[in-house]
């Protein structure tokens, strides 16, 4: 059985037809091509697969495909605009916030979720708000000073 | 012999992207370090080393551009034409005779296209491992531990792999299961191997005489200390993709940290001559040791060759918890003797070793913590031996510090009891017995450039300012504490020849290539080792592309591995880009007819009978010719042990460092959180601040978890917690921001520009200061990692040490 389901992510509608348990993550990866939403536990705990659904950061790997029809969704590609990256992507770069850089993509989305929503987050705003992606190199110092580099 | 049409992806080896986009990243990447080499040079002033003109900057890597952008090329990112996913079955028993594997109702699956069993590979070519070749590519005879390989099998998806794996039925006959390393050691006990049975290492090292040590010592502590298995938590998973290309050339495309391995063990893996097997490191999302043995690499491989078409492998999660190696699980007993003033007279050491299934790096790791015992100390009379043995877990392996993290655990606890014991403050029981320029290591090596008492004289004042600020405020349940911890190592091999070399090229464009064989695992190395080619050759940062960790492009280098890369590589990119600069400078001189010394290439530009060209004005001057200049840089000290009597130099440098940790325990929920860690470390000069930092920054991290929660929970030969809902990795709540790094004023006469190194030392006495510093906080002295909460409520109820 299959349903058909449109998704429309990074701003651009896409009509497929999937299972009822494809998860989002493995559309945007292996039907979409958009392999910036990196895959780890698979269970919504390490944040590396988060996207935006609505603007808000949710794990992509438990996040099944019918439940996200007619919504908008917005990974890592979407962030550059006309081609040059974002503060906070510029940010993440200067402040060394990228070591391996599997987690970044997720640490991107989550952190641009909230300064939409708090332009001027606070320290404890900012560590709360990442608490749910994990980051085995840097320690998250580096990412928490990047991400306030970018507050208001 | 399978001749493929399949033709590697295009685009940079780091990146997925258009070539235009590609060029676009390059010249906004160009920007971005001229911008901060302008910036940092107007920040310098007069009183620095202005001869440094890219040294010590905080150059952004040259790879974030496409990580940020979600472009980077994890090999589990690349897909090709035509391509299969593959799966394994993994072995249900820890232990057992396997009697019969039956693939009939797998090979009709929907979508298999390739079954692989140990049935078809032959002998001599079924073992791999990186030290020793003893761990099957996939079990035969018997499993060894549960989630040991068995069968390979690829299919038109991922999840048709994964159920036809469900079809594969194996016989078993489960033999008796060896759980604890005193198991394996008594007598009777069913034997693992059947060429060392139980016992992969015992190694005794021992200097001075141990028993007048002891005669001589006014106080002995004798305690003992265990440590539990952990797993890397690399984020990426191991992926590879296999495929043969249109040269007939067997390509696989992987995350490791050292691709020359595996390109030797796929030539004779396979049975093809070297240059026709060609192994490229794809961007690698972490790794720390966990990158070294064969994961995918094999299965993969022989699979494309089987199949004809590209093969991809990814882990899951899961599987990266149950089958790939852990860092030991080991029991230290330590008798510590020193004279009523503070002088340590002896140590004597017992280690033990949980190795798992398999070899993997036991050896490596059971050598360097014999090396490491008593490190960074003045011992006298020493007396170590380490057992290391098989039992049926998943193999044990390299991980951060090869087992010295634990080591220094053990004997900074010890001295931090006996600081205590005789009145004396952690730091003056350090300057004490501290190693010093000129003192010898228990090998007999003599040290140079020793910062220890440096990095302790920069956490001194912060010490005693924070134990007055503490004064009288630890009451309650919650209750605060400082910790001191120390540590020495030894950057590279241990006592094994380990050079790297690196090769420097320019093209009549003016884009100069640095081919360094050590990869870049995620820390940042290829713009470390862009800078140091780049300061020695004259040129600009940003025009130097490094490519590493490709067995074509690149020479063998050894692995990124044992803090090696900045030290190793490091010179060798200085070598070669010094030499680089020579020969460009000769070739000038040549075109102009001028005297060979009237020509200088510096700051990027030509200077030659006081005229100054731009470095592609020279490059066209010179023409064809430029093919012929390659800058070539080796360097590989004179190092040696011997492994019988551990004597000799068995590293070409050492690092210091000291950290103080300060915590907050609550008693009554037996919680503890780190608040605050200074982190001075004697690293030699350091080559980029914001990537050293980093390094620190992440080890403290890894340190907290090993600390306070991390724990692979095994029963009867299974892990109980194969996934981060139950073992626990620190989150940015648990890890304090407040981590200051301090780089003490150090130069090492043997390293580039002065560097020695820091990645994994950074976590090494992290574990440590935190237990000194809960025995501070709470008058009990834990001995056991991690120490969560129920350990702690254990330990403060008075039974749990």
């Amino acid at each position: 059985m299959t349903v058909d389901v449109t998704l429309n992510v990074n701003g651009r509608p896409h009509s497929l037809s999937v299972e009822p348990t494809e998860t989002v993550v493995g559309i945007l990866r292996e039907r979409l091509g958009l392999t910036g939403t990196h895959k780890d536990c698979s269970m919504g705990v390490c944040g590396a697969c988060t996207v935006l659904l609505d603007d808000r950061p949710v794990s992509s790997c438990l996040l099944l495909a019918p439940q996200a029809d007619g919504r908008e969704i917005r990974t890592v590609e979407g962030l550059e605009r006309d081609g040059r990256l974002s503060p906070l992507q510029q940010a993440f770069l200067t402040h060394g916030a990228v070591q391996c850089g599997y987690c970044t993509p997720g640490f991107l989305m989550t952190a641009t979720a909230l300064l939409e929503e708090n332009p001027k987050p606070t320290r404890s705003e900012i560590v709360e708000a990442i608490k749910g992606n994990l980051c085995r190199c840097t320690g998250y110092k580096k990412i928490i000073e990047a991400v306030e580099s970018v507050t208001g | 012999m399978t001749v493929g049409d399949w033709k590697e992806p295009e685009g940079e080896k780091f990146a997925l992207g258009t070539v235009e986009e590609q060029a676009r990243w390059q010249a906004e990447y160009h920007r971005l370090v001229r911008d901060t080499v302008e910036r940092e040079r107007a920040g310098r002033g007069t009183d620095v080393d202005v001869d440094l003109r890219t040294i010590g900057m905080r150059i952004p890597r040259n790879d974030a551009l496409y990580k940020v952008r979600g472009r980077a090329r994890y090999a589990g990112n690349i897909e090709m034409e035509g391509m299969l996913y593959g799966r394994f079955v993994r072995s249900q028993y820890p232990h057992a005779r396997i009697l019969k594997i039956d693939i009939s109702k797998a090979e009709t699956a929907p979508g298999v296209k390739g079954i692989l069993t140990a049935a078809e590979i032959p002998d001599d070519r079924l073992l791999v491992g990186p030290i020793s070749d003893d761990t099957p590519i996939l079990a035969r005879d018997k499993v060894r531990f549960a989630g040991e390989p068995i069968v390979a099998i690829v299919a038109e998806t991922e999840q048709q792999a994964e159920a036809a794996c469900l079809l594969v039925e194996v016989d078993y006959e489960p033999l008796e299961t060896v759980i604890t390393p005193e198991q394996a050691l008594a007598e009777g006990t069913v034997r693992i191997d059947p060429e060392d049975g139980n016992v992969i290492t015992d190694l005794h090292h021992s200097q001075g005489d141990i028993e007048i040590g002891f005669t001589e010592a006014d106080i002995i502590l004798e305690n003992d200390f265990e440590t539990e298995p952990i797993d890397h938590c690399f984020l990426e998973t191991p992926a590879g993709v296999a495929f043969v290309d249109s040269d007939d050339v067997l390509t696989v495309l992987v995350c490791t940290q050292y691709p020359h391995y595996h390109h030797k063990q796929l030539a004779r893996v396979t049975g093809r001559p070297m240059e026709r097997v060609r192994v490229v490191q794809t961007v690698v999302g972490g790794a720390f040791g966990g990158k070294m043995d064969n994961t995918v690499e094999c299965a993969s491989a022989l699979l494309t060759l089987k199949t004809g078409r590209p093969v991809k492998i990814v882990f899951t999660r899961e599987e990266v918890f149950t089958a790939t190696t852990k860092r030991h699980a080991m029991k230290i007993h330590q008798r510590l003797g020193a004279t009523k003033d503070g002088r340590i007279t002896a140590l004597d050491v017992r280690n033990l070793f949980d190795g798992g299934a398999y070899r993997s790096y036991s050896m490596i790791c059971s050598g360097r913590c014999v090396i490491h015992a008593g490190m960074p100390y003045r011992i006298p009379n020493l007396r170590v031996r380490h057992t290391a043995v098989f039992t049926n877990h998943a193999p044990s392996g390299a991980m951060r510090s090869f087992g010295v993290v634990k080591v220094a655990f053990a004997m900074e606890c010890q001295l931090n009891e006996l600081a205590d014991k005789l009145g004396m403050s952690p730091i003056e029981i350090r300057r004490i017995n501290g190693l010093v320029d000129g003192d010898h290591t228990s090998t007999g090596q003599t040290l140079t450039d020793v910062g220890l008492l440096k990095s302790l004289d920069a956490i001194e004042p912060i010490y005693e300012q924070r134990q007055k600020d503490l004064a009288g405020q630890s009451n309650g349940t919650r209750r605060r504490g400082l910790g001191i911890a120390c540590l020495g190592y030894g950057i590279g091999y241990s006592g094994v020849r380990n050079p790297s070399t690196a090769r420097v090229r320019a093209e009549a464009d003016g884009t100069v290539t640095a081919f360094c064989g050590t990869p870049d695992i995620g820390t940042g190395s290829d713009t470390s080792l862009a800078m140091v080619a780049a300061e020695s050759a004259g040129i600009a940062v940003d025009r130097i592309r490094v490519v590493s960790g490709d067995s074509t492009k690149t020479d063998d280098s050894g692995p990124t591995s044992a803090s090696r890369t900045t030290y190793f590589s490091g010179n060798a990119a200085h070598i070669a880009g010094q030499d680089f600069k020579q020969q460009f400078e000769t070739a000038v001189a040549n075109k102009l007819h001028a005297p060979r010394e009237e020509v200088r290439l510096q700051e990027d530009s030509v200077i030659a009978r006081n005229e100054r060209m731009t470095f592609e004005e020279a490059c066209r001057l010179i023409g064809d010719e430029i093919d012929g200049i390659g800058g070539y840089g080796k360097f590989d000290p004179d190092i040696a042990v011997n492994i019988l009597t551990f004597e000799g130099n068995p590293y070409p440098t050492y690092v210091f460092a000291t950290h103080l940790v300060e915590i907050e325990v609550d008693t009554e929920l037996g919680t503890t959180d780190l608040l605050k860690a200074w982190c001075a470390h004697d690293a030699g000069t350091i080559v980029n601040p914001t990537g050293a930092e980093g390094q620190i920054e992440g080890g403290v991290a890894m340190g907290v978890g090993q600390a306070l929660w991390e724990r692979v929970v095994r029963q009867d030969g299974y892990i109980m917690n194969p996934h981060y809902r139950d073992y626990l990795l620190p989150g940015a709540k648990d890890v304090t921001q407040e981590i200051e790094s301090i780089f003490v004023d150090t130069h090492d006469r043997t390293g580039p520009y002065g560097a020695k190194g820091v990645a994994e030392v950074s976590l090494i006495p992290i574990p440590a200061a935190m237990a000194s510093a809960v025995a501070d906080a709470v008058d009990a002295r834990p001995s056991h990692l991690p120490m969560d909460a129920e350990y702690m409520l254990g330990l403060l109820n008075g039974n749990g040490a």
